[in-house]
C-alpha cells in the first residue's frame, strides 16, 4: 500500500498537471469535509461515480470494446439492495453482496454472446440490454414500485454499527473509490492488464502469442459489471432511495461524459472526470434542464477537441513532437529503402 | 525429422483457388522459406499454418500432432508463432510491455495475482521484466524499453514485433514478409539477427519478397506460384530452376524490383 | 379474440411502417458513410413537434406545416451531419466515437426540445377525419391508409431517385466504394451531407405521419430510434426494401406482445427481438447486405 502511494506520488510528480489537478481534488475534499453544505453531495456522488466509471475504463478504455450497457448491473445490484433491506429488512452487508453476485451473473449469461459481437453491433446489444434493465424497473412495479421508486433503504453499515453521516459516508466513498482505482492500477500493470491493452491493440497479434481473446474479453467484462454492482449498491445505499431514472440512460451518458473528461483509457482519468462533471450542474444549479443539454454538450465539444481526455493533454503534447520526430525518420527510412 | 509438416492442403475462396494441393516439410531447424510473384497464395499458406484460415482440404502436422483448423491460440501454445505482413503491435503499451505480453503462455498470473501483487506473482513478474530487458538488449532495442510503441520508427516496430515473438520462445518462428518496408541497413541487421535466432536453436520460416534477403539466409527454399508449390530446394537449386524463372519473367518488374 | 389478434396485426403495420422508414433513414446514412446515426430518432420528434408548432401555434395549414416540418428538419440534419459528424469524420474517429457523439447530440437536441416546447404531449389531427372503413369486419382508420401509402410512396420515390437520378447514382457508387467514387469525381464529403438531409427528411415524415395515432413529446426520439435500428438489423444493415421489412414485421410483433403479453413489456419485447437477432442472426433476415 505504502509502496503503491509514493508510486502514484512519483507519476504525479512527472505530470505537473496531473499534480495540480490532484492537489485541488484534494482541496475540495477537506473544503467540503470541513465546512459540509450541498458540495458535500456532490462529492459523494462523485466517489460513486468514481468506481462505475473505472469499471467502465477497464472494459473500454483498456480493452477496446463498448458497453452502453453497464448501467444494467448497477441497476441488478442497487434494486437487489434496496428490495431486500427496505422491503424485507435484510443487512445491507448480505444484500448488497447477493446484489453484486446476482450482477456478476447476469453478466456472464450476456456476456458470452455479446462479446462476439463487434461495432456498432456490440454497440446496440449492450445498449438493449441497459434500456431492458430501465424498462423491467418502469415496469415490474410489484417489486420496484416503478416510477415511484424505493425509499427507506437501509444506510451503510454492519449490523448496529451504520454510517449515517455526510461526513462518516463521505470518507466511507472516499476509501472505496481510492481502493477500486488501487486495483484497477494493479490490473493494469499485471499479466491480466497487459492482455487487456494487447487484444484492444490487435486481436490478431494476440491470439499468435496463445491470448484467448474472447476469454480475455469476457473477464474485462465482468470485472467492468462488478464495479458497475458495487457503484449501484453503493448508491442506493448512500442516498437510501432508488427509481429507475437512477439507473437509467442518463447514467450511461454521465458515465462517458466522466471517462472522457478524465481520459479514457489512463488509470486516474475516472477521478477527475467524475469530480469535475459531478461539479458541472452546480454551475446550472437551479435549472435541472439544462444538466443533460450541458452533458450531452460537453461530451460532444470533448469528442472534437479533445479526444484523449483532460489527463492527457500534456502527454498529447509531448506525442505529438514524438510523433512529428518519428515521421521525419519515417520518410527519411522510406527513401532510404526506394534508393 | 520435419517439425512441420503440410499434406495437400488446399484453400478455397469462393471460386479462387488460393492454396492449391500444398504439400511442404519444415525441419526443425535453420532458416525456411516460401517465396512466389504476388498473389502466389503465400499469406494464405502463413494464415492456413498459423490457424487464422482453415484449410479447405489437407492436413497441417506440427510437432507431431494434426493441428488442422485448431484456433491460434491453441497452436501458438504448441510452440508455432507467427508475424504479421502489416505490422501487428500493441500501440498503447509501451516497448517493454509489448515483449512481456510476449511471455503470456509461459506465465500464469491472473485476476488475483494482479489484486495482491506482493504474493504469489511477484518472483514471476520480476523473471518476465528481466528477460524482457534481455531480449530488447540482444535485439537493439534497450533503450527505446520505455517508448509507446505507437510512435516508434517503422524500422523498429517490425524489430519489436520479432523481439516479441521470440519471448513467446517459439520452436517454429514464422515471420511474414519481414524485411518489408526496411532500408538497406536495415535488412543486412535482421538477416544477421534471423541467423543468430536459428543458430540459437529456433527454427525459422519466412515469407519475403526480398530476393538478397532470403538467397543470404535460407537453407532451404519452397516456391509457389498460382497458390501450387512448383519448386523446392537449397537457394543455389531454387534460382537455377527453369520453373521458377518462368515465374518470376511473368512478372519481370518484381524480380527486378527484388 | 381473433378479431383483436387481426386488429393488432393491422395496427402493428401501420406502425411498422413507421419503423421501417426510420429504418431506412439509418440505412441512407449507413450506406453512405459507414456512420451509425443514432441521433435518427431526434429527426423523428422533431417532424412532429415543428409541424404541430406551425400548425397550432401559427395557424399554418396541415400540408403546409408539414412540408415546412420536412424542410427544417432536412436542414437540421445538414446541421448535425456539419457540426458534430464532419469534424469527427475528418479526424478518422473510431466508430464508437461516432456513435457516441451522435447519441450525445441526441440528447442535446431532446433537451432543446424540451426547453422550446415544454414537456406536454402533443398531438396532430388525424389527416382524413371520417369513420373508419369496415372491410372484412376489421376497422380500417384513414390515418392508416395513409401511413401506409405514404409509406409506399416513399419507398418508391426512393428507389427512382437512387436508380435514376444522377445524385442518387453517386451515392450508390459511394456506398460501394467510398475511395473509387472519389476517384470518379463524385464529391465524396457532400454526399455525406445529402445523406444527412435525407435521411432527417425521411424521420420527420415518418414523425408527421405517426403523430397523429399516438402522440410527440420531446423524448419519443430515442424509442423511435431503437425501433428503427432494430428494423434495420433484422433487414440486414444497409437494405432499405429490408429496413422497411423488418420494420412492419417488429410492428406486428410488437402488437402481439401487447395482446398476449400486455402493454407493460412491449419495448422490452422489442428489444429482446433486437438482442435474439444479433445474436443468432446479425446479418438479419435477408442476409448479409452487399
Amino acid at each position: 500500500m505504502m509502496n503503491s502511494l509514493t508510486s502514484i506520488w512519483a507519476e504525479a510528480r512527472s505530470n505537473p498537471l496531473l499534480l495540480v489537478l490532484w492537489l485541488a481534488v484534494a482541496a475540495l475534499a477537506a473544503y467540503v469535509f470541513v465546512n459540509g453544505g450541498y458540495l458535500m453531495a456532490v462529492l459523494q456522488f462523485a466517489c460513486i461515480y468514481v468506481v462505475f466509471v473505472a469499471g467502465l475504463n477497464l472494459f473500454m478504455g483498456f480493452t477496446g470494446q463498448v458497453s452502453f450497457g453497464h448501467n444494467a448491473f448497477a441497476a441488478i445490484s442497487g434494486y437487489t439492495s434496496a428490495v431486500l433491506t427496505a422491503t424485507y429488512g435484510w443487512d445491507p452487508v448480505p444484500a448488497a453482496v447477493l446484489g453484486i453476485g446476482g450482477a456478476l451473473a447476469c453478466a456472464l449469461i450476456v456476456g458470452y454472446p455479446v462479446l462476439r459481437l463487434r461495432g456498432h453491433y456490440l454497440a446496440m446489444a449492450t445498449l438493449a440490454i441497459g434500456l431492458i434493465a430501465y424498462e423491467v424497473a418502469v415496469q415490474w412495479d410489484s417489486v420496484t414500485q416503478g416510477y415511484m421508486g424505493i425509499s427507506g433503504i437501509a444506510p451503510l453499515g454492519v449490523g448496529r454499527w451504520t454510517i449515517t453521516s455526510d461526513r462518516g459516508i463521505l470518507i466511507f466513498l472516499i476509501v472505496v473509490a481510492l481502493l477500486s482505482l488501487l486495483m484497477v492500477r494493479g490490473i493494469r500493470r499485471s499479466r491480466l492488464g497487459r492482455s487487456f491493452v494487447a487484444v484492444a491493440g490487435s486481436e490478431d497479434a494476440a491470439r499468435a502469442l496463445g491470448i484467448d481473446v474472447a476469454r480475455t474479453k469476457l473477464l474485462a467484462f465482468l470485472i467492468s459489471a462488478g464495479y458497475a454492482a458495487v457503484a449501484g449498491s453503493l448508491f442506493v445505499h448512500a442516498v437510501g432511495f432508488v427509481s429507475p431514472e437512477v439507473f437509467g440512460l442518463h447514467m450511461v451518458v454521465l458515465a462517458f461524459t466522466m471517462l472522457y473528461v478524465g481520459g479514457i483509457g489512463t488509470i486516474v482519468g475516472p477521478v477527475f472526470g467524475a469530480v469535475i462533471v459531478a461539479l458541472l450542474p452546480e454551475t446550472f444549479r437551479g435549472f435541472k434542464e439544462y444538466q443533460d443539454l450541458a452533458y450531452g454538450a460537453a461530451l460532444v465539444l470533448i469528442l472534437i477537441y479533445t479526444p484523449r481526455g483532460l489527463v492527457s493533454l500534456p502527454d498529447l503534447w509531448r506525442r505529438r513532437k514524438a510523433a512529428q520526430k518519428t515521421d521525419v525518420q519515417q520518410t527519411s527510412a522510406r527513401q532510404g529503402g526506394a534508393a | 525429422m520435419s517439425l512441420l509438416r503440410l499434406d495437400h492442403v488446399s484453400r478455397r475462396f469462393g471460386g479462387l483457388v488460393a492454396t492449391d494441393d500444398v504439400s511442404l516439410e519444415i525441419p526443425g531447424q535453420g532458416i525456411s522459406a516460401v517465396i512466389g510473384p504476388n498473389g502466389a497464395g503465400k499469406t494464405t499458406l502463413f494464415n492456413v499454418i498459423s490457424g487464422f484460415l482453415a484449410p479447405s482440404a489437407g492436413k497441417v502436422i506440427f510437432d507431431g500432432q494434426d493441428i488442422t483448423g485448431r484456433p491460434p491460440e491453441a497452436i501458438a501454445r504448441l510452440g508455432l508463432v507467427r508475424t504479421f505482413q502489416l505490422v501487428q503491435l500493441f500501440d498503447d503499451l509501451t516497448v517493454l510491455e509489448n515483449v512481456k505480453v510476449g511471455f503470456h503462455m509461459q506465465t500464469q498470473g491472473g485476476l488475483l495475482s494482479a489484486l495482491l501483487p506482493g504474493l504469489a506473482s511477484r518472483h514471476e513478474e520480476q523473471m518476465v521484466e528481466e528477460r524482457a530487458r534481455d531480449l530488447l538488449r540482444q535485439t537493439g532495442l534497450a533503450d527505446q524499453a520505455g517508448t509507446m510503441a505507437a510512435v516508434l520508427p517503422y524500422g523498429k516496430k517490425r524489430l519489436l514485433e520479432i523481439t516479441r515473438a521470440l519471448a513467446a520462445k517459439p520452436k517454429l518462428l514464422l515471420l511474414d514478409e519481414p524485411a518489408a518496408g526496411l532500408n538497406k541497413q536495415e535488412t543486412e541487421a535482421l538477416a544477421a539477427l534471423l541467423r543468430g535466432i536459428a543458430a540459437a536453436g529456433t527454427a525459422i520460416l519466412l515469407i519475403e519478397h526480398d530476393m538478397s534477403l532470403v538467397m543470404s539466409v535460407t537453407d532451404q527454399i519452397a516456391v509457389l506460384d498460382f497458390g501450387r508449390l512448383i519448386a523446392r530446394g537449397t537457394p543455389d537449386e531454387v534460382r537455377a530452376n527453369k520453373d521458377v524463372i518462368a515465374a518470376y519473367l511473368g512478372t519481370q518488374s518484381e524480380a527486378a524490383h527484388a | 379474440m381473433l378479431d383483436l389478434v387481426a386488429q393488432s396485426i393491422l395496427s402493428g403495420i401501420g406502425v411498422g411502417c413507421i419503423y421501417g422508414l426510420i429504418g431506412i433513414g439509418f440505412c441512407v446514412i449507413y450506406n453512405a458513410s459507414g456512420i451509425v446515426n443514432f441521433a435518427q430518432g431526434a429527426f423523428v420528434m422533431m417532424g412532429g413537434m415543428v409541424t404541430y408548432t406551425a400548425f397550432a401555434r401559427y395557424g399554418l395549414p396541415l400540408p403546409l406545416a408539414a412540408a415546412l416540418a420536412i424542410v427544417l428538419v432536412a436542414f437540421a440534419g445538414v446541421v448535425l451531419e456539419r457540426l458534430v459528424v464532419r469534424p469527427l469524420w475528418n479526424r478518422g474517429s473510431t466508430m464508437f466515437v461516432m456513435i457516441l457523439a451522435t447519441l450525445a447530440a441526441q440528447i442535446v437536441i431532446e433537451r432543446l426540445a424540451l426547453l422550446a416546447a415544454g414537456d406536454q404531449p402533443r398531438t396532430l389531427p388525424v389527416f382524413t377525419d371520417r369513420p373508419p372503413l369496415r372491410i372484412l369486419g376489421l376497422a380500417v382508420n384513414f390515418q392508416f391508409l395513409w401511413i401506409v401509402a405514404c409509406s409506399l410512396l416513399v419507398i418508391v420515390l426512393l428507389a427512382l431517385f437512387f436508380s435514376s437520378t444522377k445524385t442518387g447514382k453517386a451515392m450508390r457508387a459511394c456506398s460501394i466504394n467510398r475511395d473509387a467514387a472519389a476517384l470518379q469525381g463524385i464529391p465524396v464529403s457532400r454526399m455525406l451531407a445529402l445523406a444527412f438531409a435525407l435521411s432527417a427528411a425521411l424521420g420527420a415524415f415518418a414523425g408527421i405521419l405517426i403523430t397523429p395515432t399516438q402522440y410527440t413529446a420531446f423524448n419519443v426520439g430515442v424509442p423511435f430510434a431503437i425501433s428503427g435500428f432494430i428494423a434495420a438489423i433484422v433487414g440486414g444493415f444497409g437494405r432499405p426494401l429490408g429496413a422497411f421489412t423488418g420494420g412492419i414485421l417488429l410492428g406486428v410483433a410488437q402488437a402481439l406482445a401487447i395482446v398476449f403479453l400486455g402493454s407493460a413489456f412491449k419495448n422490452v419485447a422489442a428489444l429482446s427481438i433486437l438482442l435474439l437477432f444479433l445474436f443468432v442472426r446479425p446479418t438479419g433476415l435477408l442476409g448479409p447486405a452487399k
